[in-house]
């Protein structure tokens, strides 16, 4: 899961295993808002892994990962940002 | 239309039961996600990148009224209001909750719907001309034959764990609708010496190494059309690659032992395994004929009414198509009106347009594989109220086969494997070519867009393909010319470096101008293309 | 253990890995892979014994084509559940080599698949015990109404 990541700071993402919503690790528990997603640094990915893999099997969630992010603290990839931020257009409806 | 006899009612039942017994394993850890995802792919259900996405299955893109007023209750009930038309005459709901899921069967399967086999490493919905049976240049009404083989590769025990998914095509006529060349079997149905048989295709697709399907067979009798089949089957599942994923497909397999190899071991499979329980008998034939009988007996003088309105006008021209029967029309409903992303339909426009089909098309739609809708049978004199109906809904956009016609992928708003948007493309290219006397005078023009090398958007066999990828964190796009679809299948050619997404609508321009400059009188665009070829456009496209 | 339709049954199938277990062996019945077989067909056909051969998915019926005789048990074995290809192969020893003793699948292989197994001409599985009532969930769920003959 940690394997070639960029930057120093990361959030734990995944989707939530039964809504299949997007979700984050935010102190002790998955939620969908990023306002109080744990700020993770490089030296502790193993931990937080470790705790991913675990609310995986416990099947809490399902697909976990890494969200890095850029200097300034902001989510570096567009994927990642649309991910968060939801559909780019409008919808129709 | 094909009606479920008690044998359909049953096995669909069943299969929902078995999938709710599946998501409560998954949910309580008796299944891992390594072993549940292929069994949720098997009955179209995905990961994507926001949350769960349900494909269901429009078996060879036919629809009632009943089934399309209930896709439009299970948008509202359990997703956002809207559901999008794929490629494959499937419909995908973006936003379904996994516990839901069993629920949502159980409501299609009221209906005669599932969504056994949209996903996965098996055979997937059998897809078909959306003209089938209502086209006078046909060969005979390529459905009935979509159905037998719904049926044979439905659950098949021998062929559900495939390298990697299997797709396959019909068409009953010359002219190809169907993309049959790039599927991994394309069926046509051919006429020689006064029987019918069929010419057989292998190992098309696209994806990251687009071919052109082979040839293997020049008449199947139909008879024998299941015993192929499994001869073909037996073949990929036994010889396909399964190191890797990019390499699993049937096309590799073919490009690799070449088409006369191929061709052998299929043939000596046929002689091998041939089942004389699987041949096909006339009268299980015409079981399945009777249910694709013509709703409309008698051709009629009935007049197309005549209205000064031009938007009613272009859209006679533009999305009216002669039935076989005299009298009557097929009406294709755009699902590309400028700014909105290709393919998607709302509930309320689901709801109505099954009212709609059942007023005036006896209740039936149709999918066209390349995400339109079409009411299959309307009678001339009412082709004015039909169209003021589409019209209230948003759905009148005289633009089918135009340049604003495009196919799309989801790309990165939707889907987890993209490297770049596709919609919002889409929306620039129908938002800035939107008037109908541009689109007119540019002519029958198919632009296809993916997201990602996997070509969900058939970039490879867009006239102009359009391929998303990332260059550096930014979004950039590809452009490939000359691909084609239809009976003279051909994959596109890179013109050059990719466009940012500022740059892309000038390039298309600056394209649409050499073609502009050179064509000869009613040239289309495919056809000044392959008489230029691609350094003209190139020359001007960089210089 | 050993699931034969709805029946738990014994498995007198001891597998070996290499010929010096031969010679020790009292058992009757024992379980050798493909590559042993091939490797060591003449001394093990010296042996009265009651033979099983167990074949990995990624591996071909050809070289056993004229050996079937040999075996009262062919068991395939799943690498991964995902690999359909003893799905084609059990198929091919039925229908093309008339072999008439028991085929069985190990492995890797799910609950889910049961009905396809026996459809295939699979006779039994090597399932563990704490699955069996699924096994059973999926024989009960099956109705035998099937598109295919």
């Amino acid at each position: 899961m940690a394997k070639k990541l960029k930057g120093e700071y990361f959030y734990l993402t995944a989707n939530d295993l039964k809504t299949g919503s997007v979700v984050y690790y935010s102190k002790n528990n998955w939620s969908s808002d990023l306002t109080n997603a744990v700020k993770i640094s490089r030296d502790n990915l193993a931990i937080y892994e470790q705790i991913a893999q675990n609310h995986e099997k416990e099947c809490l969630i399902v697909s976990p990962f890494f969200v890095e992010l850029d200097e300034g603290g902001e989510i570096r990839k567009m994927r990642d940002k649309i991910r968060e931020k939801g559909i780019t257009f409008k919808l129709n409806n | 239309m094909y009606k479920y006899t008690e044998q359909d009612k049953k096995i669909v039942k069943n299969r929902t039961k078995e999938f709710k017994f599946q998501v409560e394993r998954r949910i309580n850890g008796d299944l891992t996600e390594e072993e549940f995802k292929p069994l949720r792919l098997m009955n179209g259900l995905y990961l994507q990148l926001h949350a769960y996405m349900l494909r269901v299955a429009i078996p060879y893109g036919e629809l009632s009224d009943i089934q399309l007023n209930k896709l439009a209750e299970i948008a509202d009930k359990y997703d956002k209001g809207y559901g999008h038309f794929t490629t494959r005459q499937n419909i995908q709901f973006n936003w379904p909750k996994l516990l839901d899921v069993p629920d949502i069967l159980s409501e299609l399967a009221e209906v005669e719907m599932h969504a056994i086999q949209t996903s996965g490493n098996c055979i997937r919905n059998v897809s078909c001309d959306h003209l089938a049976g209502i086209n006078s240049e046909e060969v005979e009404d390529p459905r009935p034959w979509c159905e037998i083989i719904r049926k044979w590769s439905t659950f098949h025990p021998e062929f559900s764990f495939l390298p990697r998914k299997f797709k396959i095509a019909v068409t009953g006529s010359e002219k190809d609708r169907a993309a049959i060349k790039v599927h991994d079997i394309g069926l046509k149905i051919v006429k020689k010496l006064g029987t019918i048989g069929f010419e057989v295709f292998v190992g098309g697709g696209q994806g990251r190494s687009p071919y052109v399907a082979k040839k293997i067979n020049d008449f199947l009798e139909k008879k024998d059309l299941l015993n192929y089949l499994e001869a073909i089957l037996s073949v990929y599942n036994e010889l396909g690659r399964r190191d890797n994923i990019y390499k699993a497909r049937i096309k590799i397999l073919v490009n690799e032992l070449g088409q006369e190899k191929i061709k052998e071991l299929v043939d000596e499979k046929f002689e091998e395994l041939s089942d004389k329980s699987l041949e096909l008998n006339q009268n299980e034939i015409n079981n399945i004929f009777n249910f694709f009988k013509l709703p409309i007996e008698k051709k009629t003088n009935s007049k197309v009414p005549i209205h000064s309105d031009k938007e009613y006008n272009h859209w006679l021209q533009q999305n009216v198509i002669n039935h076989k029967i005299r009298g009557h029309s097929i009406v294709v409903i755009s699902l590309k009106p400028p700014g909105k992303p290709p393919g998607d339909a709302t509930s309320s426009q689901m709801r109505e347009l099954s009212k709609i089909s059942k007023d005036f098309s006896y209740g039936e739609i149709r999918v066209t594989h390349e995400q339109n809708l079409i009411l299959p049978h309307i009678l001339n004199s009412n082709l004015y109220e039909l169209w003021s109906r589409l019209k209230k809904l948003g759905l009148s956009t005289p633009n089918f086969g135009l340049i604003t016609d495009t196919i799309c992928c989801p790309g990165l708003d939707y889907c987890a494997l993209a490297t770049a948007r596709s919609i919002p493309i889409s929306q620039k290219i129908s938002n800035h070519f939107k008037e109908y006397s541009v689109q007119e005078k540019i002519g029958d023009l198919k632009i296809k867009i993916s997201g990602c090398i996997n070509a969900c958007g058939h970039h490879h066999v867009g006239n102009i393909g359009i391929l998303g990828l990332d260059k550096n964190g930014e979004e950039s796009y590809q452009i490939t010319l000359g691909g084609s679809a239809t009976e003279k299948a051909s994959i596109g050619q890179i013109v050059g470096p990719s466009f940012s997404t500022e740059n892309l609508i000038p390039a298309i321009e600056r394209i649409l101008k050499t073609y502009e400059e050179n064509k000869k009188k009613n040239e289309d665009f495919l056809s000044a293309f392959n008489r230029l070829g691609i350094d003209k456009f190139k020359e001007d496209l960089y210089k | 253990m050993i699931l034969q339709r709805d029946k738990v049954k014994k498995n007198p199938f001891q597998i070996i890995q290499n010929v010096d277990e031969l010679v020790e062996m009292k058992k009757k019945s024992i379980l050798i892979t493909l590559d042993l077989w091939e490797a060591q067909k003449k001394l093990i056909t010296k042996h009265k014994f009651n033979l099983g051969l167990e074949i990995a998915s990624d591996q071909s019926l050809g070289p056993i084509k004229n050996d079937l005789h040999y075996f009262k048990l062919i068991q395939f074995k799943f690498i991964t559940f995902k690999d359909g290809r003893p799905f084609s192969l059990a198929k091919k020893l039925r229908r093309s080599y008339n072999f008439k003793n028991e085929i069985r699948g190990s492995g890797h292989i799910l609950p889910d698949q049961y009905i396809f197994l026996l459809r295939c001409g699979f006779d039994s599985v090597e399932i563990e015990e704490k699955n069996l009532e699924t096994w059973l969930k999926f024989l009960e769920m099956d109705k035998g109404i099937y598109y295919q003959p």
